[in-house]
C-alpha cells in the first residue's frame, strides 16, 4: 500500500520534472547527501525535526563539505535567498503529509519549520515519512486541518520545481523558488524510531 | 463618460472598434496568442482524458453556487477567524476605498518598495497607482506582471498576462531595463529576471498579494502560483496586504481541496500548481519567516449588487482564464482590446456589470459571436453565453439605441400588409439603384456598417 503510494506519488512528480526515490530509512541519510552534493549545494538549511535529527543527516552532509544550517537559522533575508553567503543552498523539508495521485507535498511552517525554506533556496530536498502518504489531496489537508486543533500559521502544497509559462506559454523552469525538487520517501526499515 | 466605479484601464486610447480593427491587423499579436490557445487546448484535452472532468466542473459548479448563496454568513465566519489568528480585516465597498486602506497601511509603516504578486482584484482597483501616488516603489514579482511593468501594457490574458509578447520583444525590454545584452532563450530571460527581481524581494517593506480562495471555517487564504514569487512576496516582507473579491470564498476544506484541483486543470492543464500558499494569520511566537502583520482587504466594488440578480452566477468565477482561450474573438483581438484587466467572455459580461450600464465597456458583451464555446470551457458551469446574451440586452450605449430604434421602425412597417408590401418595392427599387453590376458594395446611413464586411446582390435571385 505505502509502495504503491510511494511510486504514484514520485511518478505525479516526475510528470512535473521533479524527481524522487524510495528508501529504507537505515540508507536515507546517504542517499540525501549523495543528492545534496549531485546538485553542488554549498549550504544545507534543514527543517528542525526529531524524526529528520534521527536520520543522522547532518552529520552525512558535513562529512560531504556541506554546511549545515537548522531552521531558525537566525539568519536575515539576503542570507536566506542566497543574495549573500553561498547561492547554492538547498533547502531540506519534512512535509506533514503528502497526496499520492497530485503529486503534492504539504509542509506546515512552524518554529522549526519556515515558510520559504524551499522557495528561497536554489534547490529543494524533501524527506518524506512513508506514513505520511495518503491519496488524494483532501485527505492530505484533512491531516493539517481536520483535527480540531489550530490551523499553521501557513502551510505550503508544493508539486514540483519552480517553473513559469509567461514567456510564449512554454513551462521553463527555475522562476523564482527552487529550480528542482527532489523526495526521498523514506520507509520504515528495520530498527528505526517510528516517526 | 465615467463610470460610478472605474474597472477599465483610463489610459487605453481608441473606441473598441478601432482597438480590435489594430488588433486583428497585428500579425505577430495574432500569432502569440493562437500559440498560446494552441498549449492551453492540448492541455485541456489532457486533463478530459485523465480525469472525470464533467463530474468535477458539475460539483466545482454546486460549491460555488452555495458559497455565493451563503456569502454574507461565509464573510462573517471568514472575519472572525482572521482576527482569531492575528490579521486585520477591512471591508471596502468600492476600489477607492481598498485603495486608501492600504496606502494608510503603507504609509503608518513608513514603506518604500512594494513587492507584489499578481493579483486581478489589485489591478481591477488600480493599486499601483494609488501607491505610486503616494510616493512607494511598486515592483511587480510575477514574471507575466514584471514584462508588463517594463513594457508599460496592461495585462492580456487573466493568468498568462503577457501571453500576447513573445521572446524577442522580452528579451529587448529586459535589455532596456538592466542596460546590458540578455540572450533571446527562453530560460535564459527567467533566469535573469529571478536575479534581478531576488533583491526586491529582499528590501520589500511590503508584499501584496491577491488570494484565490479564502477558507471561512480556518480564516485561511489561499493564493495559488507556479512561480514562487506569491510564497516570498507573502513570507519575507514585514507586512502582507491580501486583496481579495468578496465572493471567493467556500465554507470549508472539502470544498477548497476540490476547487484547488479544478483550478490547475481548467488555467494550465495540469492536476495541481507547482505551489499552493495557505496563509492563516501573520508569524507566531518563536517563527523566523512570515509578516508581523496581515491586512486582509475584502472587495465588494458592485459584487453584493449582483447577488440575487440574473447576473448572479458571474460571481461564480474562479478567474481560470479558460474561457479566454477558447474564446475565437479573444484568439484573434488579445485581452488589452477590451480595455479591462477581465477580458474574454467572463471580461465582456463582468466589467460592464461593476462599471455600470452607462459606462464606456457597456459595449463590451457585443465583443463575441455568441458561439458557446465558453460554456464548454468554464470549469465551474457558469452559463457565459446566457450571461452574454443577457447582459447584450440590459446595456443602452447610444449607438445601440440608433440600432434598436432602426429595428422598431422595421417592426412597425411589417405589421400590416401595406408597410410590408411598400417597404418590399422600396427595398427592390432601392437596391438596383445603388447596385453596380448585380451587388450593392455599400448601403447608406446605418446599412453602411453591415455592407463594410459583406456585399447584397442587387437583384434577386442574384444574376
Amino acid at each position: 500500500m505505502a509502495a504503491d503510494l510511494a511510486a504514484e506519488l514520485i511518478a505525479a512528480l516526475e510528470r512535473r520534472r521533479g524527481s524522487g526515490a524510495a528508501v529504507a530509512a537505515e540508507r536515507a541519510a546517504a542517499e540525501a547527501a549523495a543528492h545534496v552534493a549531485g546538485v553542488g549545494a554549498e549550504r544545507a538549511v534543514l527543517a528542525d525535526d526529531a524524526w529528520l535529527r534521527g536520520l543522522g543527516l547532518a552529520e552525512a552532509l558535513s562529512d560531504g563539505g556541506v554546511e549545515v544550517l537548522w531552521w531558525p537559522t537566525g539568519h536575515d533575508v539576503r542570507e536566506l535567498l542566497g543574495l549573500d553567503g553561498p547561492e547554492a543552498t538547498v533547502g531540506i523539508t519534512v512535509p506533514v503529509a503528502a497526496a499520492a495521485e497530485r503529486g503534492t507535498l504539504v509542509l506546515a511552517a512552524g518554529a522549526g519549520h519556515g515558510r520559504a525554506i524551499d522557495v528561497a533556496s536554489m534547490h529543494h530536498l524533501a524527506l518524506l515519512p512513508a506514513e505520511r502518504l495518503v491519496r488524494s489531496l483532501a485527505a492530505a489537508l484533512d491531516t493539517v486541518y481536520g483535527r480540531g486543533g489550530v490551523a499553521p500559521s501557513a502551510v505550503s502544497l508544493v508539486s514540483g520545481p519552480s517553473r513559469t509559462s509567461d514567456i510564449e506559454k512554454i513551462s521553463t523552469l527555475g522562476a523564482h523558488g527552487a529550480l528542482d525538487l527532489h523526495v526521498i520517501v523514506v520507509e520504515r526499515g528495520g530498527g528505526s524510531e517510528d516517526p | 463618460m465615467s463610470a460610478d466605479r472605474p474597472v477599465s484601464y483610463p489610459d487605453v486610447a481608441g473606441t473598441l472598434r478601432q482597438r480590435t480593427r489594430e488588433a486583428v491587423a497585428d500579425a505577430e499579436l495574432v500569432g502569440n496568442l493562437r500559440a498560446s490557445a494552441d498549449a492551453w487546448a492540448a492541455g485541456r484535452t489532457r486533463m478530459e482524458e485523465q480525469h472525470a472532468f464533467a463530474a468535477m466542473r458539475e460539483r466545482a459548479r454546486q460549491i460555488r453556487t452555495d458559497a455565493v448563496g451563503r456569502l454574507p454568513e461565509l464573510l462573517r465566519r471568514l472575519e472572525s477567524e482572521v482576527r482569531a489568528a492575528g490579521g486585520h480585516v477591512y471591508f471596502a465597498a468600492d476600489g477607492a476605498a481598498a485603495c486608501a486602506y492600504v496606502v494608510e497601511v503603507a504609509l503608518a509603516r513608513g514603506a518604500r518598495l512594494v513587492a507584489k504578486s499578481k493579483s486581478m482584484a489589485t489591478e481591477e482597483i488600480k493599486l499601483n497607482e494609488a501607491l505610486e501616488e503616494a510616493g512607494l516603489r511598486v515592483v511587480e514579482t510575477d514574471l507575466g506582471e514584471w514584462i508588463l511593468q517594463l513594457a508599460g501594457q496592461h495585462p492580456s490574458h487573466i493568468i498568462a498576462p503577457a501571453v500576447h509578447l513573445n521572446r524577442g520583444q522580452v528579451a529587448d525590454l529586459f535589455a532596456a531595463e538592466s542596460g546590458r545584452p540578455v540572450p533571446r532563450e527562453r530560460e535564459a530571460l527567467v533566469a535573469h529576471a529571478r536575479g534581478r527581481l531576488r533583491e526586491v524581494f529582499a528590501s520589500a517593506d511590503i508584499g501584496v498579494s491577491g488570494v484565490n480562495l479564502a477558507v471561512a471555517e480556518t480564516g485561511t487564504l489561499c493564493v495559488v502560483e507556479n512561480e514562487g514569487n506569491c510564497r516570498l512576496v507573502t513570507a519575507l516582507p514585514p507586512v502582507h496586504v491580501a486583496v481579495m473579491g468578496m465572493e471567493r470564498i467556500v465554507a470549508g476544506w472539502d470544498e477548497a481541496a476540490h476547487l484547488l484541483e479544478v483550478l490547475p486543470m481548467a488555467a494550465i492543464g495540469d492536476d495541481a500548481a507547482t505551489y499552493v500558499n495557505l496563509i492563516t494569520g501573520p508569524r507566531r511566537a518563536g517563527e523566523q519567516d512570515g509578516p508581523e502583520e496581515l491586512h486582509l482587504v475584502i472587495l465588494d466594488g458592485g459584487r453584493s449588487a449582483l447577488r440575487g440578480t440574473e447576473f448572479e452566477e458571474v460571481l461564480n468565477c474562479i478567474r481560470c482564464g479558460a474561457c479566454l482561450y477558447s474564446c475565437p474573438v479573444w484568439r484573434s483581438v488579445g485581452g488589452q482590446a477590451y480595455a479591462s484587466p477581465y477580458s474574454g467572455p467572463i471580461g465582456a459580461v463582468l466589467t460592464p456589470l461593476l462599471e455600470g450600464p452607462t459606462s464606456p465597456s457597456a459595449e463590451l458583451p457585443f465583443l463575441s459571436s455568441l458561439c458557446g464555446s465558453c460554456d464548454d470551457a468554464c470549469p465551474v458551469g457558469i452559463p457565459l453565453h446566457d450571461l452574454l446574451v443577457r447582459a447584450r440586452a440590459r446595456v443602452r450605449p447610444p449607438q445601440r439605441r440608433r440600432e434598436r430604434a432602426a429595428f422598431r421602425v422595421w417592426s412597425h412597417l411589417w405589421r400590416g400588409r401595406v408597410g410590408y408590401w411598400a417597404s418590399r418595392v422600396a427595398a427592390r427599387v432601392g437596391l438596383r439603384l445603388l447596385g453596380r453590376r448585380g451587388w450593392v458594395h455599400r448601403l447608406p446611413g446605418p446599412g453602411a456598417a453591415w455592407t463594410s464586411q459583406r456585399d447584397l446582390p442587387s437583384r434577386w435571385p442574384p444574376t
